[in-house]
């Protein structure tokens, strides 16, 4: 039992997590200090933030509350939107529209007592290292690439050599209908996100051809009202997936078109799924993930159980299936490998067309990047001036501008990294 | 999203051509998963939950949230501070002394308003000894049981074994990081499955309209566009048939032959960019591989599957053996294709619009032709059973991939020792984990205390003296004896997803649930199965 209750305390409160704490088990490593310590560092001393109040944050910070962490930081920027509610399980109806945070934080405080939880309502870009240096722990639960390369690179780079608590263990979970995975990345120390970013499913893109002149799938049609339709009658209008309006009218395009080529099938979920690339989500394996994700926490903040090396993976389509394994890092991660990559690409290929596989490739996928070398600009997206000044290059031959085996820097503003390219020629 | 599984999403949802209601927006991200089929099915089952404990309401709340009928929470208990310490469906402090399941009930109530709860005071043993009780039992659609008592565990699977409509039964047991569970079921049809493989297009046995339109394609004579459109189906069915002639009526066989039809394949583009002959080659694999095999090994099997009967009552999935009859009887009928019934929807493939519909609608019309055929066959054979036409339509719709599969009675696996020693041999962590929660359970039934070395002689004294136990046996056992009554808040979670997601699979029949034990073990973090039939 915990000697001295802390506020919202009851005796006996923590019984089931307690018989871990106070006694090690067979596999526990010989640093765990069994019993008050390790409780005074978990309900007292231990700061974690939470990425994400959305479908497995929701959960992340109800088992996070009840396994006795009692200081959690949340940051989301999204609202609450229906289509949340068969899953995200801490906001009601009467919650529509408000900032997931918020309402989420204030749940939880409600229903654990003596849990803090300050939440934050916006990027996590918008947050410096002094804030991130803070936390012991951070536990993620994003539904976008992008943001999880940016956490994972901040954290990569937070990690002071000489500063052994600028190591911030980060755990991250993802799900998609039945399938999903758990994992733990050391900063530094084990594979990070942007070394596994190759494992990520393709997404479905349907060549441009297709879609503007042989139509065969109700997926066409609506790419051809989204992809080329709405930019050429709504000139001045950006297409809001969120708006049903937006939607409504694509339907209606998608629905003429498709009665055109005769094709069978566009509805409005089918409309809505394509344009807003909706990824089918259920309470159950976001409990299963987020469970996997606090449990690593758990046993990284007390020590009492060895924690997961590295990457959990779970398939419930048929039967049970889970794989754990140690992902290995990459010698050439542009975030925490050090080494250049390796690019060999044609002698002919223009400076334009290395940019699409920058962005297509599925190791690299960076979205608008920036190249040049030692000493010259090869193309900048921005400032202005500056991308009207290296335009010309994009026509240009790579082999004009970069040696055999010469270097090139990759940068893009969404991500806080360089990637680092020795170029060679076929 | 395959495009299968997106042409299933179309279907179930055809129905929404206008901006949805508020049930199907709140619903959507799950109904791409099970649709509107799997939904109701949910929306009509009645589950039954024994105890209130932090796993149970953990597996309750991944069951109200996508809509299931109606829940009933059994638990006699009072809430103690250690409940109002790990369960988040209690209301902290303040519940202490009331009734565990009262408790609850408000808390999972309130995550969606269309899901009816009710919280029953009972004891578990109290119910399964008045014949009221046992038989209000068997009126639900499926049963969860947590951390049950050995002896009513016993009684309550004995219970729910007698007859072939009991509802299955599912048995949960954890223990701090470890945990297993089993789903007790006489027979589980997976009736609207999901697969990502396209089923036989008939490429190596034409239709009668799909061969005339490969004997009247004549590539020599088409124009350059038309020759960069024809479908690979029709290249295929044209490959197929010359090398038929160059081989006395056989197909390729060996590695080399293979080989030299790809390559035949590939001889027949006439130019670079014709991505129609480079998908051709692509799914030349298709003539030799498992997709136009006449009928699938899993499928096959099934027809020689003996039907389950007991006396007195009926099978609730008398329907669907008649329907796998009739499938034997089509697939055997001389007349007939000699294979399963064609499908009617088409995978995407590199062509124009015109041929593209055109074939499908070659598919469709055919596929009804087989599938008229069926339906005759079908009241021949079964003339006085009534039948659900939806059900015969979904049966001919899904039949490549549909599934059953034949469940135990719970326990069933020990009374083989010899088997249990010998999946110890090579699956250790799993056989060891499981067998050690069968240890625990039968020390806590006795409320003797749990030592690492008490639970190590159980499994030995299950096992028989000659077995020597692997280590992972008594990193289990060390684990049980520290936290023998642990409900720990990430194991209920994890147990409360992995539950829920296989109730759904019992109750929409349109992905396969476990059959065996699943095990888990969360410190190296892995799951796996043993014991299945
Ligand atoms: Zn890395």
């Amino acid at each position: 039992m915990n000697g001295h209750l802390a506020a919202g305390d009851w005796d006996d409160r923590y019984h089931h997590i307690d018989q871990i704490l106070n006694n090690p088990g067979p596999r526990t490593d010989p640093s765990f200090m069994a019993g008050d310590e390790v409780k005074d560092f978990l309900r007292n001393k231990c700061k974690v933030l939470v990425i994400g109040a959305g479908g497995l944050g929701c959960e992340i910070l109800a088992n996070l509350a009840l396994s006795g962490f009692k200081d959690i930081h949340v940051i989301d920027m999204d609202t609450i939107d229906i289509s949340n509610l068969n899953r995200q399980f801490l906001f009601r109806p009467k919650d529509v529209g408000k900032p997931k945070a918020l309402v989420a934080a204030e749940f939880i405080m409600n229903r654990v007592p003596g849990v803090k939880v300050t939440p934050y309502y916006g990027k996590i870009q918008d947050k410096d290292d002094a804030y991130y240096m803070q936390f012991t722990l951070v536990v993620c639960g994003l539904d976008s690439v992008e943001a999880r390369r940016w956490i994972n690179a901040t954290l990569v780079n937070l990690v002071d050599p000489d500063l052994p608590e600028s190591l911030k263990p980060l755990i991250d979970g993802g799900t998609e209908g039945f399938k999903g995975q758990a994992r733990v990345i050391l900063p530094t120390v084990s594979s990070c996100y942007e070394c596994s970013l190759e494992m990520l499913n393709k997404p479905t893109a349907f060549p441009i051809c297709t879609i503007a002149n042989t139509p065969r799938l109700p997926e066409h049609c609506i790419e051809w009202a989204s992809v080329l339709e709405w930019p050429r009658v709504h000139t001045d209008k950006k297409l809001d997936t969120d708006d049903p309006e937006h939607i409504g009218w694509l339907f209606s395009v998608a629905s003429a078109r498709a009665k055109e080529f005769n094709i069978e099938g566009v509805t409005w979920s089918l409309t809505q799924g394509v344009v807003k690339n909706i990824i089918p989500a259920i309470a159950s394996t976001n409990a299963i993930i987020a469970a996997s994700c606090c449990n690593e926490a758990f046993k990284i903040a007390t020590s009492s159980a060895a924690f997961l090396n590295n990457y959990f993976m779970l398939i419930g389509t048929e039967g049970v299936y889970s794989y754990t394994f140690e992902h290995e890092k990459r010698k050439d991660c542009p975030v925490c490998g050090g080494e250049s990559l390796d690019l060999k690409i044609n002698k002919e290929w223009t400076v334009d067309r290395l940019i699409e596989l920058l962005v297509e490739k599925q190791d690299i996928q960076i979205k608008k990047p920036s190249l040049s070398t030692p000493t010259k600009q090869i193309y900048f997206q921005a400032p202005p001036q500056l991308e009207e000044a290296t335009r010309p290059n994009l026509e240009k031959k790579v082999s004009e501008l970069v040696d055999e085996g010469g270097e090139v820097t990759v940068t893009a503003s969404s991500l806080p990294f360089n990637l680092s390219l020795r170029i060679s020629y076929i | 999203m395959s495009v299968t599984e997106s042409q299933d999403i179309e279907q179930a949802t055809s129905a929404m051509h206008s901006a949805p209601d508020n049930k199907t927006r709140r619903y959507d991200r799950q109904l791409r998963l099970w649709a509107a089929s799997g939904q109701a099915a949910l929306e009509s089952s009645r589950i039954l939950v024994l105890s209130a404990s932090a796993t149970s309401t953990s597996i309750l709340k991944n069951l109200v949230l996508p809509g299931i009928g109606h829940f009933t929470l059994l638990d006699d208990e009072q809430v103690k501070p250690s409940d109002a310490g790990n369960n988040f469906f209690l209301d902290g402090f303040s519940s202490i002394g009331k009734n565990r399941a009262q408790e609850a009930l408000p808390l999972l109530k309130e995550l969606n308003d269309s899901v009816d709860g009710e919280a029953v005071t009972k004891s578990v043993k109290e119910l399964l000894s008045t014949d009221e009780g046992k038989k209000w039992i068997k009126g639900f659609s499926l049963v969860i049981a947590h951390n049950l008592k050995k002896g009513e565990l016993e009684q309550l699977s004995n219970l729910l074994w007698e007859d072939l409509n009991d509802p299955p039964l599912i048995v949960v047991r954890s223990a701090g990081f470890l945990a297993d569970f089993y789903i007790q079921f006489h027979e589980q049809c997976i009736i609207e499955p999901h697969s990502d493989t396209a089923p036989s297009l008939r490429i190596t046995k034409p239709f009668p309209a799909l061969q005339k339109w490969a004997d009247e394609t004549d590539f020599s004579k088409l124009d350059p566009t038309e020759h960069a459109h024809v479908p690979f189906v029709i290249i295929l069915i044209k490959a197929a048939d010359h090398w038929r002639k160059e081989h006395n009526g056989d197909l390729p066989k060996t590695y080399d032959e293979k080989k030299q039809f790809k390559a035949y394949v590939r001889s027949l583009q006439t130019k670079i960019d014709e991505e129609n002959f480079e998908e051709a080659e692509a799914q030349a694999v298709r003539i030799w591989g498992a997709a136009e095999t006449p009928v699938p090994s899993e499928v096959k099997a099934l027809f020689s599957l003996p039907s389950l009967t007991s006396p007195n009552q009926t099978d609730s999935n008398e329907a669907f053996h008649a329907l796998l009859q009739t499938l034997k009887k089509f697939v055997e009928d001389p007349e007939g294709p000699g294979r399963l019934p064609l499908t009617s929807t088409l995978p995407d493939m590199k062509t124009d619009t015109e041929s593209y519909v055109k074939l499908q609608k070659l598919y469709r019309e055919w596929s009804g032709v087989e599938s008229a055929r069926f339906k005759t066959l079908l009241q021949q054979t079964y003339p006085t059973l009534e039948i659900d036409p939806a059900m015969v339509d979904s049966f001919i719709k899904n039949v490549h991939h549909i599934r059953l599969l034949r469940g135990r009675k719970y326990g069933t696996w020990e009374t083989n020792v010899d088997s249990v020693k010998e999946t110890l041999s090579y699956m250790g962590k799993e056989v060891g984990t499981h067998l050690v929660l069968n240890a625990l359970e039968e020390l806590l039934s006795k409320d003797e205390e749990v030592t690492s070395e008490k639970v190590i002689e159980h499994v030995k004294s299950f096992l028989g003296p000659d077995v020597e136990l692997p280590e992972e046996v008594e990193a289990a056992a060390g684990e049980v004896a520290r936290a023998p009554t642990a409900d720990l808040p990430n194991t209920a979670a994890f147990l409360g997803g992995m539950i829920a997601q296989e109730s759904i699979k019992i109750i929409t029949k349109q992905y396969v649930p476990v059959n065996g034990y699943c095990v888990v073990d969360l410190i190296d973090s892995w799951t796996g199965n043993i014991g299945a039939p």
